[in-house]
């Protein structure tokens, strides 16, 4: 048994002293299941080290999760977490490089397509009519969403990757500024993907049930691969697909977040980690995916972005990419030649302008 | 060094800027007056000027269905604004400190996050849609913009800061909140103040017409 010498000098005195007797008084249990095990007859022990019992009890790898407590609590009852161990190694030595790669491809996967197939231009140039394709609230939460998305990505990622890649940068003090910040910003804004996302479900989903004609665009490999044109509905099954992906990563990503930042219901360490692990994988698959909606949007494809700024798009571009709505779109009349959406390019006033302008015509 | 600047004197500046600005451009106005009016009243310009206040600030019935989004959008804003300005915790223990010398309850943790997540889905949607419509973009001048990204900027680091544990985060805050101070009066933000003036004068106006505006 340790013998325990002490000269406590003032309070920091005393209070070494009685740590040290909690640590002894703690270690008690453990040395007598020691010595049970002995006197049972076991064989002794291999390792040299006589604490590593008394660790491997207190860490409970051999033992229950669980002990008993008084104490009222989730997790109370287990004193060491072996499994925090596991998910910060799994964490740091698989989630991050894994994710740190997988953006990484999809950065050069996408420079490399520009290199090779270039800017995807409309083929019959722009033509000098347009068809009303959003209107204002559809644009208006697509840029709603767009934002919030991009500012949990940005801080996302500082908190994912700042370890390994800001800390050289920066240095730890800053770091911890940015951090901070970030998962402040992070835990503010999440919720309000909640109701982005809600918004856009509900506003889109009709447009974005599966339908004959998409699955041949896929087979096609939409038009992207070759020179081909498909043709396609309002939402070709690429942006169906994205539509999905988004509802159902988007749904996993908003329920694990709101686990993480309300640890007031009960949830375990275990659920914590498990739902850290999700929200993680589904929010680096999420980034993934937006990139190349990004790049399509951008500098991927001509015209394509017109119809989420102005609300409308060129009728060529519409006939190459999404020839089924376009023709339906065209056999109605809407068609709205280029100086009318120019004179007032309000896409929900000039809803029948085109109807109204052959009407006149006639 | 910086710090002490932004907490001392660039703050007794901006605040004296603020309120000598807010109180002067209060004062033109009611010392603007009114042309005399010397047709007979035919109804209360008292009554039709409280019914205007009023009117104009509850849900209008008629809007379309997208106008209805933005008055949404700007209840939530204003109010969430209101609530964060005046009965977030860290805010009145500024104002008490620097100010008034004395507190008052503030709201619980989680009204001050909801008024925050509130206040924040109300400008976004209020500042995409300006961007976006076609009438509303014409409409906005840079005063607009300027006056909306600064309070977005100081709402951000606002939240940034919430921690409470870093100094920086907490001098940029305030360092926002300054040039927000200093540029309120001469701004478009003066609504803040003028919009019961105006919304009372046009009112009154009308009510002494009898047209119930």
């Amino acid at each position: 048994m340790p013998r325990l010498s002490l000269t406590p000098t003032g309070v920091g005195g005393y209070t070494t002293a009685w740590s040290l007797l909690l640590i002894w008084l703690l270690m008690l249990p453990s040395q007598g299941l020691a010595e049970s095990k002995q006197t049972r007859g076991l064989p002794p022990p291999a390792v040299l080290n006589p604490a590593a019992d008394l660790w491997r009890d207190i860490r409970q790898r051999d033992m229950p999760a669980r002990g008993t407590t008084q104490v009222r609590g989730v997790d109370s009852a287990v004193l060491i977490n072996a499994n925090g161990d596991r998910w910060r190694k799994f964490r740091m030595e698989l989630l991050i490089p894994a994710a740190g790669y997988l953006l990484l491809g999809m950065i050069v996967a996408l420079i490399l397509f520009y290199v090779i197939r270039g800017k995807v231009k409309i083929e019959g140039g722009t033509a000098d009519s347009k068809l009303p394709r959003y209107t204002s609230y559809e644009r208006l939460i697509h840029w709603f969403i767009a934002s919030i998305f991009i500012f949990l990505a940005i801080t996302g990622l500082i908190i994912l990757f700042g370890r390994p890649l800001l800390i050289p940068v920066f240095g730890k003090e800053l770091f911890s500024v940015i951090a901070s910040a970030s998962k402040e910003g992070h835990n503010l804004m999440g919720p309000l993907f909640l109701v982005a996302l809600i918004l856009v479900f509900v506003k889109f989903v009709r447009r974005n049930i599966y339908q004959k004609g998409d699955m041949s665009w896929l087979l096609r490999g939409g038009g992207i691969i070759g020179k081909k044109h498909v043709p396609s509905n309002f939402f070709n099954m690429g942006e169906k697909s994205m539509f999905w992906m988004l509802v159902i990563v988007g749904s996993v990503i908003v329920a694990s977040g709101l686990v993480l930042i309300f640890p007031i219901f009960g949830q375990s360490r275990e659920w914590m980690e498990l739902a850290h692990v999700g929200h993680a994988i589904g929010a680096i698959l999420m980034i993934a995916v937006i990139m190349g909606h990004i790049y399509i949007g951008s500098i991927g494809m001509q015209g394509a972005i017109e119809g989420m700024t102005t609300g409308y798009c060129d009728l060529n571009w519409a006939k190459e990419h999404h020839d089924y709505w376009a023709s339906q779109m065209e056999r109605r009349g809407e068609a709205v030649p280029n100086e009318a959406v120019n004179r007032f390019s309000d896409p929900d006033a000039n809803r029948s302008l085109g109807r109204e302008l052959r009407e006149a015509e006639e | 060094m910086i710090g002490q600047f932004i907490d001392g004197p660039l703050w007794t500046f901006s605040l004296a800027v603020f309120v000598i600005g807010v109180a002067w451009r209060i004062v033109t106005i009611l010392m603007a007056g009114n042309r005399p009016d010397l047709s007979t009243p035919r109804g209360s310009a008292s009554s039709g000027a409280i019914r205007t206040i009023i009117t104009r600030s509850v849900y209008e019935r008629t809007a379309a269905t997208r106008g209805r989004l933005l008055q949404i959008a700007g209840y939530l804003f204003h109010i969430g604004l209101f609530a964060l300005l005046f009965f977030a915790q860290p805010h009145i223990d500024f104002y008490a400190e620097r100010i008034t010398g004395f507190g008052w309850a503030a709201m619980p943790h989680w009204a001050f996050i909801l008024s925050a997540e509130l206040a924040f889905l109300g400008l976004l949607l209020l500042w995409i849609h300006r961007l976006l419509s076609p009438v509303t973009r014409l409409l906005s001048d840079l005063d607009d913009h300027l006056g909306t990204v600064l309070v977005f900027l100081v709402m951000l680091t606002g939240c940034l800061a919430l921690a409470q544990s870093f100094e920086a985060l907490r001098l940029i805050h305030l360092l926002l909140a300054e040039l927000l101070l200093i540029y309120f009066p001469f701004s478009k933000l003066m609504h803040t103040f003028t919009f019961i003036m105006s919304r009372g004068y046009t009112g009154a106006t009308m009510g002494r017409k009898g047209v119930n505006a």
